[in-house]
Formats: C-alpha cells, structure tokens, sequence
C-alpha cells in the first residue's frame, strides 16, 4: 500500500486518524475501519525505518564550460 | 614625430596600406597611459612566445578588448591569473599595424583588491535585496523526513564525507543524491547553476544542500555570484547554505531557506534523527490504541445506559399509572358523602332515599340517620314543615 507515498505523508495520515478518533465524532464501524487504517500505517513507517540502509545515488555533473 | 610617406599622383597624395596602419599607429601612441577595467575571458601564455596574450571583457555589456603584455613582465608579476578574475591593467591603445588591429599593449596587471570585490558584493546585495530574493517570508520549511537530499559538493571530500555520515547515522533510512562539480574558479558560478539546476530535477529530491568546508574570501565567490543567488532563491526545493564562512557570508547564504555553520550541521538540519522519530511513532501507535479503545468505551456506555432505560421502562410505566390513580381517587374522596359527615352532618333517610323535606315523613313514622361513624334508628316526635 502506499508505496509510493513520503513517509512525512504516511505519518500525517496516521496523525489525521488517531486525532479524529481521539474527538470520538465518528460512527462506530468507520471508527473500526480507522483504527485498522492506522494500524497498517504505523507497521508500513516502521518498515520504512527499519533495515534500510543509506541509498547514495552519483549524479553526472553538467559541466557547462566543457 | 617620424613622418609616414606617401606616394604622388599628379595632386593625389596616396598612403600603402602598411603606411596609413603606420599612421594610425603613431596617432594612437599619442595617447595615453591609462587603466583599464574588466575580467580575464581568455588568457595564452606560452614559454615560446615573447608576449602573453589576454581578452578583456566588461562584465555588463560584454565589450571586449584584446590585450598583450611582455611574457616576462607577466611572469614577473607572478599573479597566477586564472580565466573570470577581474583585473586592472594599465597600458595604452596600441595598433597592430600588419593588420591594423587595435589592442591594449599592457605595461602591467593588477588583479582586483577586495575592495573592488566588496564593493560589487555589496551593491550586488542591495539589489537583489529590493528585489525581495532574501525576505523572510519567501523562506520555506524544510521537509521533516524527505525523501532524498541532494548534495552539491566539491572535491572537497571533507565536507562531503562530514554531510554523508551525519545523514547515515541520525537517519540510515535516507537517500542522497551528489552531484560533484567545480566551486571554484572560473566557470564555478555557472557550474554551481547546472548543479542545482540537475539536483532539483531529480524527482526524489525534497531538500538540496549546498556543501562547502569553508574557504578563503575570493574561493567562496562563486556562492555570491547573482546566477547562484538567483538559481538558490528560485529552487524547487528548500535550500541549505553550508558554505562555510565565518565573516562575510556569501550571498547564496541571503537567498537559502536555511543555513548551517557546518556540513555535520547541515546533516542534522535535514534528516530527523531516526530514534526519535521512532519514539514519535510508537507513541502515536499508544495514542491510536488509547483512541480506539476509549471510542469503543464510549459507546459500550451508551448502549449500557440505553439498556437500562429500556429495563426500568415498564416499572416507570406503571408508576405514573399509579400515581394517576391516586390522583383521582383523591379527588373521588374529595367529592365523597362521608367526606360531609365527617364534618357533622348526617343523612337521614326513609327506606332507601334520603330524606330532603320535613314534609316527606310523618309523625310517628321510621327513620335511619347516618353519621359518620355508625347510624341511628330513630323515630319522628314533630313534623315542622
């Protein structure tokens, strides 16, 4: 899911659900279907941190007086 | 002064082309000496010839004048010039007569004092400062976790290696795009442009650092160049200015959205240390589950509190019939007979109807009187209609 998303994005989704269900005004089964939302974008950030390593990507330089 | 000849045809008089250069060249070392102003565009020197041959140009137009200088005085000079510095130069206008060019017969170079430097900095940096390019309301957040940095760096690997390993250890899960070009020098300024121009049009690129250890005045140059500035200040991305300068800082760093004193800096300034990130997320994982669970709390509440009403419904039902009734049959009781007697009147009743009129029994006859505890069987003495 989400692949290709920021983790900063990930982050403020699971943000933006944890305070609507910290507010309460949502019906029960959304509030279900938010907290598994939540669930599954916490485990998908903690995959993002864990076990990478740095990635270091060279870029030709342009040289434009050459 | 040495007279040019010239040939005679009848009334014409008639100039060789090698005279009439020769004329003009005279004329022209009539003037004199003077400075001239401008950049360094071209330079060829060689231990074979006799004279060093340099281009001048003025920056802002882009007029150019060619100029030489005897290859010893220029040795002597030992300015080791490079191409993009700016200089004064003293000399005089000069005619090269074999092809009646015009030049600049240089006695001697002065490159630029810091003075004249400063002086184009400051200016440059009013200028640009009207414009609004180094507001503080054009400055923008760096992003909290991107998805790449890009690095503009040098060969300088110091300041690289300082960047790359603060990013790997406060955030291993980061990528960072280098690009490595000249910084310094001539042709930097454009070559910092392409950089950025190639950095911030890499996709993954969120946040692009310029890295830099440090360097003297004239080495950072470049950095206050106005094409860098320009190119800093319109970058897709936040920029980083780890130029590293304690005085003076170069005008990029006006433009940036942030600096750094340092490239180990810099690092901390755009990846988030990734212990406390993971401190952030795990708290807000204990807040999803206090969250959900305290949602669920609420409405297992108030499906209780509606059971209960609906168990006490029927009890509650009968109570108010209850006390309806009561109600009523105070009111009954109000109205009641007995009510009157308890006050002190009687009936008295002949058979079964009360008795209204003294007219309805006579003399002798039969009577009930009831109180209102118990009753009288009496007999009439007198009729007093």
């Amino acid at each position: 899911m989400s692949e290709d998303r920021s983790f900063e994005d990930l982050q403020r989704e699971l943000e933006e659900i944890v305070t609507r269900l910290e507010r309460g005004d949502v019906p029960v089964d959304d509030a279900i279907a938010l907290f598994r939302r939540g669930e599954e974008l916490y485990r998908t950030c903690v995959q993002r941190l864990q076990g990478a390593e740095l990635r270091i990507e060279e870029l030709a330089p342009t040289d434009p007086g050459t | 002064m040495p007279k040019v000849e010239h040939l005679v045809y009848g009334d014409r008089k008639v100039f060789t082309v090698s005279a009439f250069n020769r004329g003009i060249g005279l004329h022209l070392g009539r003037l004199p000496t003077l400075w001239v102003e401008g950049e360094v565009t071209e330079l060829r020197r060689n231990d074979a010839w006799a004279n060093v041959f340099l281009t001048l140009k003025d920056p802002t137009t882009g007029a150019t004048l060619g100029a030489t200088i005897a290859r010893r005085t220029f040795d002597r000079l030992d300015l080791d010039l490079e191409e993009g510095e700016s200089v004064h130069v003293a000399g005089r206008a000069e005619l090269y007569e074999q092809k009646a060019e015009l030049g600049f017969r240089a006695t001697t170079i002065e490159r630029i004092g810091l003075g004249g430097h400063l002086l184009a900095l400051e200016q440059l940096k009013r200028k640009l400062a009207a414009e609004g390019l180094f507001a503080a309301e054009r400055k923008r957040r760096l992003p909290r976790v991107p998805r790449a940095v890009g690095i503009l760096t040098g060969a300088d690997a110091a300041a690289r290696g300082d960047l790359v390993a603060t990013i790997g250890a406060r955030f291993p899960a980061a990528k960072v795009v280098i690009c490595e070009t000249r910084l310094q020098g001539n042709g930097a300024a454009a070559a910092i442009v392409s950089a950025i121009a190639a950095l911030t049009s890499h996709p993954e690129v969120d946040v692009l650092v310029l890295a830099r250890g440090g360097g003297s005045f004239e080495d950072l140059l470049p950095f206050s160049d106005e094409t860098v500035v320009r190119a800093v200040a319109a970058s897709r991305v936040p920029v980083v200015s780890a130029v590293g300068h304690e005085q003076d800082a170069p005008l990029c760093d006006l433009a940036a959205d942030a600096r750094a004193a340092t490239p180990t800096a810099a690092g901390a300034l755009v990846v988030p240390s990734q212990g406390e990130l993971e401190l952030a997320l795990a708290a807000t994982r204990r807040r999803l589950d206090l969250a959900a669970r305290a949602h669920l709390d609420r409405r297992r509440n108030a499906l209780e509190r509606q059971g209960e009403r609906l168990r006490r419904a029927p009890r509650l039902l009968l109570e108010r019939r209850r006390s309806a009734l009561d109600h009523t049959g105070a009111r009954l009781q109000a109205l009641s007979p007995l009510a009157t007697l308890n006050r002190g009147y009687a009936i008295v009743r002949t058979g079964s109807s009360a008795l209204r009129t003294a007219a309805g029994v006579a003399s002798g006859d039969r009577v009930d009187i009831q109180l209102a505890s118990g009753s009288l069987g009496a007999r009439v003495d007198e009729v007093r209609p």
